[in-house]
């Protein structure tokens, strides 16, 4: 009989909260995909990496399930309260505590295993649309064959049920507690409008604003640990008390007779969200978080994709490059394992030169965004004292400025399908990163680089912005190209070795060569050996891969690899943030419908035509849904403009820093439509049923 | 039915059927009346009698299936929906039973928000609205939410509401019902009040004979069809009362709970 009862219950409830369902499903399913990368991820194994992206999707997965947990919690705690005159019927026909307890528990598990069922079956479709985007992204081919990983399913279901019966817990906890007159009334507790001391709470709108501001200038200044503590607990603080300021703002401009107030449907429009905003400010507080957080998510995969791209393909312009800090070295042992690997290569051995100068790197210290005015004086001289000790530890730039020869040049140049570039006796080039160009593109004049005679300068023909895998080896951010008789007052530096490969370009490469290692005590490879300190990077941040080594079609897929660590969690997040936000938004909305059923028949009556009831559905959707996603843009909005303009500073990628924020907005606009359309259709229908 | 007065609004034939072709339920079966301008009338009946469809179809929020209903010169049966929309916003007001006030609107809210649905200056939405609360007597209770007051002041403010606009005909529907004695007496009074001062015109559906002896007139309903007419006159309220509970009990005591 009760089973009957909970089916028949939860056929109804299916019915109530669609959405909610929906959105469980969606999340199974996102858990699912996501988390078979956790359990059996090729990739991982075919690129011997540390495991960077199990670390990031289990990170992800934790803040996933808590949020979800709440989403479950808020939501047999929200169909409690709207159900509770009905379990207050139960109690007084005769049932039990326990049983009515139960019976909502039952109803929930069932709604729970309905969704869950579901889930799991989009999650194995999804699972396999997902990894053959990865293989496409590793350029790999993947062939689909669908399949049921248990250890996923394991955890997906440990991860989901477990959630709903935390929440179902603390629920039966609340049954417990209350009474038939207590429930009876639960419904009708939230209905009651208190204000009080609202021209006090008003206070709190500005207040919030101007922390905002506050927020907005020093973000991008914030140093030590504790400024950043301090700003982020008043962050929060601001996301919860702008809307209990705003509500009171609202109710104040209403009480005072403000002139809008007076102007067709404002003054409903306005009670309507003031009263639905004050009732859920903490749960606004909590969206506006979400939506900050999946918008910051997304842009920094979008940042990570962009890069990923666009920089990525030309970042290892050579087939193979070899560093040695030896000047005599012959790479003899790396041109056996090419040899052995490959059909046929042309080899080009060739060296850097330093006249034991630091003038050009003083000179992009003291010019570079990157490095600001860290290395000027105050009178805005360079500072000599900073930049010797930075370039003796820092690791960045070569102690010694770096050079080549213009045959050298030319030669690398057509290995790479350039055009050849020709100096006369007295001038030189300056080879720089393409994404430096912007920053140095007046030539350096002060530059005193002696020709072949020692007697005059030599004068900057320009500067060349071409990739040309200046992370250490041609250079570090730069290299500058002389006449090769310049050469002859100059030492070499260190020895590289340019492979153009011919044929077939095998993608363990790189491994292989980072055989030629030697091993260290725990018989390992010696990773300091390949990451040699002593190769310089250049000014690259974020995204930096400085390796003895340079294997393109071995390094490609691997650094997408590890790239789409950051982009898949990034997107995971981002995408399971905004549908629990976008979901309480619509159950909140559809379920308050019978409520606004009422209120617009009144308005019917009182005149209103259909099309009039209609737009003010659409503005009271439209302004509850806008709310906390453009106060989460507003917030989030600083932090992803700045951390974007770093991005592209540091990594050089070709775009706009607004780019990355608008492309998310774009994304989960996207979703929030789908939602908001779904909702006001709801909305719509539940509004007009009983008026037709 | 007596032709007499003004005619303000003539309710012709009208006749409203629910149900299918197999199934015809007639709720209101060729009734025709008037009712003349300043007048307090009232429409008696018990439950399934088709009252509250004659006062919905009326209202215009409910469609005639035969017939014709005239407010002065205009027929209402003839209108599309949103010209009726507008009829009702400038020519009716309403007081139901269960108040129909806006939970989320102070009381002085749900009267303003009446006007602005009109269009109208701040400065005189603000007058009617003060003026309408005194005539009332719910001027110290403005500021309050409609669950903060009682029933019989919430009754009051749908009054001053559905008047506010000073609108052709007042339609009340049972507006007693919910209401505890003196509460209910206070409203009626007010009724009369309105009526007499103000010359409102008002059309009251009830089933409550105590209620209906405010009216000037009343209509008695059985089965879709109006049976009797009772015309107050100089009369005093008990004896007309009396009058009501006589032809009551020729119903056969269908309407128990008069008082």
């Amino acid at each position: 009989m009760f089973a009957k009862l909970a089916f028949r219950n939860m056929k109804r409830s299916a019915k109530d909260y669609l959405v909610y369902i929906l959105t469980m499903t969606i999340i199974t399913a996102l858990i699912y995909a996501f988390g078979s990368l956790i359990f059996q991820n090729e990739l991982e194994d075919l690129f011997d990496l540390e495991p960077v992206m199990n670390a990031m999707l289990i990170l992800a997965t934790v803040f996933i399930v808590i949020i979800v947990a709440w989403l479950i919690n808020y939501m047999v705690r929200f169909m409690l309260e709207k159900r509770s005159s009905e379990f207050g019927i139960y109690l007084l026909l005769g049932m039990k505590k326990k049983t009515v307890s139960r019976l909502y528990i039952r109803e929930n598990l069932l709604l729970g295993s309905f969704s869950f069922c579901c889930g799991i079956i989009l999650g194995i479709l999804l699972q396999q649309v997902l990894v053959s985007v990865m293989y496409s992204m590793v350029r790999l081919e993947y062939h689909l064959h669908i399949m049921f990983h248990y250890k996923t399913f394991l955890m997906t279901a440990l991860c989901y049920f477990g959630c709903y019966l935390l929440a179902l817990i603390r629920c039966r906890h609340k049954f417990r507690k209350m009474n038939i007159h207590a429930l009876m009334e639960a419904r009708r507790r939230n209905e009651k409008i208190i204000e009080k001391h609202e021209k006090g709470k008003r206070i709190l709108l500005p207040l919030s604003m101007i922390f905002i501001l506050l927020f907005w200038s020093v973000f991008g200044r914030l140093g030590d640990t504790m400024e950043v503590i301090i700003f982020l607990v008043g962050l929060v603080l601001t996301i919860y008390l702008f809307y209990t300021g705003m509500s009171a703002w609202i109710i104040c401009y209403i009480r005072q007779k403000g002139n809008a107030v007076y102007k067709g449907q404002n003054l409903f429009l306005l009670r309507q969200f003031a009263s639905k905003i004050k009732t859920m400010q903490f749960t606004m507080g909590t969206l506006t978080s979400l939506f900050a957080l999946a918008l910051l998510g997304a842009s920094i995969a979008f940042m990570f994709s962009e890069y990923e791209n666009t920089i990525l393909e030309e970042k290892f312009p050579f087939d193979v490059l070899v560093y040695s800090a030896d000047t005599d070295d012959d790479f003899s042992e790396e041109k056996a394992v090419i040899n052995a690997e490959t059909a046929s290569a042309e080899y080009y051995p060739y060296h850097i030169y330093t006249d034991k100068n630091n003038q050009v790197n003083t000179w992009l210290l003291t010019h570079l965004e990157a490095w600001g005015t860290m290395y000027r004086t105050a009178d805005g001289k360079p500072d000599m004292a900073e930049i010797e000790e930075m370039l003796l530890n820092e690791g960045c730039y070569y102690p010694y400025d770096t050079y080549m020869g213009l045959s050298d040049y030319n030669h690398l140049r057509q290995m790479l399908g350039y055009g050849k570039k020709e100096i006369t006796s007295g001038e030189y080039f300056l080879q720089i990163k393409p994404r430096l160009y912007n920053e140095v593109t007046d030539a350096p004049e002060d530059l005193q680089i002696a020709d072949a005679s020692g007697n005059t300068f030599l004068s900057c023909a320009g500067i060349i912005p071409d990739y040309f895998s200046q992370d250490g080896h041609n250079g570090a951010d730069y290299v500058v190209v002389v006449p090769d008789e310049v050469l002859e007052r100059m030492s070499p530096y260190y020895s590289e070795l340019a492979v153009d490969l011919k044929g077939a370009r095998p993608v363990n490469l790189q491994n292989k060569l980072m055989e030629l290692a030697p091993e260290n005590d725990d018989m390992e490879l010696d990773m300091d050996y390949i990451n040699n300190p002593d190769l310089c990077c250049g000014s690259d941040a974020i995204i930096t891969f400085g390796s003895v080594y340079l294997a393109r079609e071995s390094l490609i897929p691997e650094v997408k690899y590890m790239l789409g660590s950051i982009i898949i969690p990034m997107f995971y997040i981002g995408l399971v943030f905004v549908c629990v936000a976008v979901t309480v938004l619509s159950v909140q909305q559809l379920s308050d419908s019978a409520k606004y059923r009422f209120r617009y028949d009144v308005l019917a009556k009182l005149g209103l035509e259909r099309n009039q009831i209609r737009c003010m559905i659409l503005k009271q959707l439209a302004a509850y849904y806008l709310c906390p996603a453009l106060f989460a843009m507003v917030i989030s909005g600083k932090m992803i403009l700045y951390v974007s303009k770093q991005f592209v500073t540091a990594t050089g990628v070709p775009a706009f820093a607004g780019t990355f924020f608008l492309k998310s907005i774009a994304l989960f606009f996207g979703i929030y439509l789908v939602y908001f359309i779904v909702t006001y259709v709801g909305f719509k229908r539940n509004v007009e049923e009983k008026r037709r | 039915m007596a032709q007499t007065g003004n005619n303000y609004i003539r309710v012709c034939n009208v006749e409203k059927y629910y149900g299918n072709e197999s199934n015809v339920t007639k709720a209101v079966d060729n009734v025709s009346f008037h009712v003349d301008k300043g007048e307090f009338i009232g429409v008696m009946g018990a439950s399934g009698s088709g009252k509250t469809t004659l006062l919905n179809m009326m209202a215009t929020i409910d469609r005639v299936t035969a017939g014709h209903i005239y407010y002065e010169n205009t027929d209402i049966t003839e209108l599309s929906e949103n010209a009726l929309s507008e009829f009702r916003r400038k020519n009716l007001g309403f007081v139901f039973q269960d108040y129909n006030l806006l939970d989320t609107l102070t009381i002085e809210e749900n009267i303003i928000l009446a006007q602005t649905l009109q269009g109208g200056r701040k400065k005189e939405i603000n007058e009617r609205c003060s003026s309408i609360l005194r005539l009332l007597g719910i001027e110290d209770i403005r500021e309050k939410f409609p669950y903060q007051v009682s029933g019989g002041q919430k009754q009051r403010c749908a009054c001053a509401r559905a008047l506010v606009s000073n609108p052709k005909l007042l339609l009340a529907d049972e507006p007693t019902g919910a209401l505890d004695s003196k509460a209910a007496q206070t409203l009626l009074e007010t009724f009369t009040r309105l009526n007499r001062e103000l010359g409102a015109t008002i059309l009251m559906v009830t089933h409550d004979a105590f209620s209906a002896s405010y009216c000037k007139r009343i209509l008695f309903l059985k089965d879709g069809k109006i049976f009797h007419e009772l015309i107050r006159g100089e009369k005093k309220r008990n004896i007309f009362l009396q009058e009501i509970l006589d032809v009551l009990s020729l119903t056969g005591g269908e309407m128990s709970d008069v008082c």
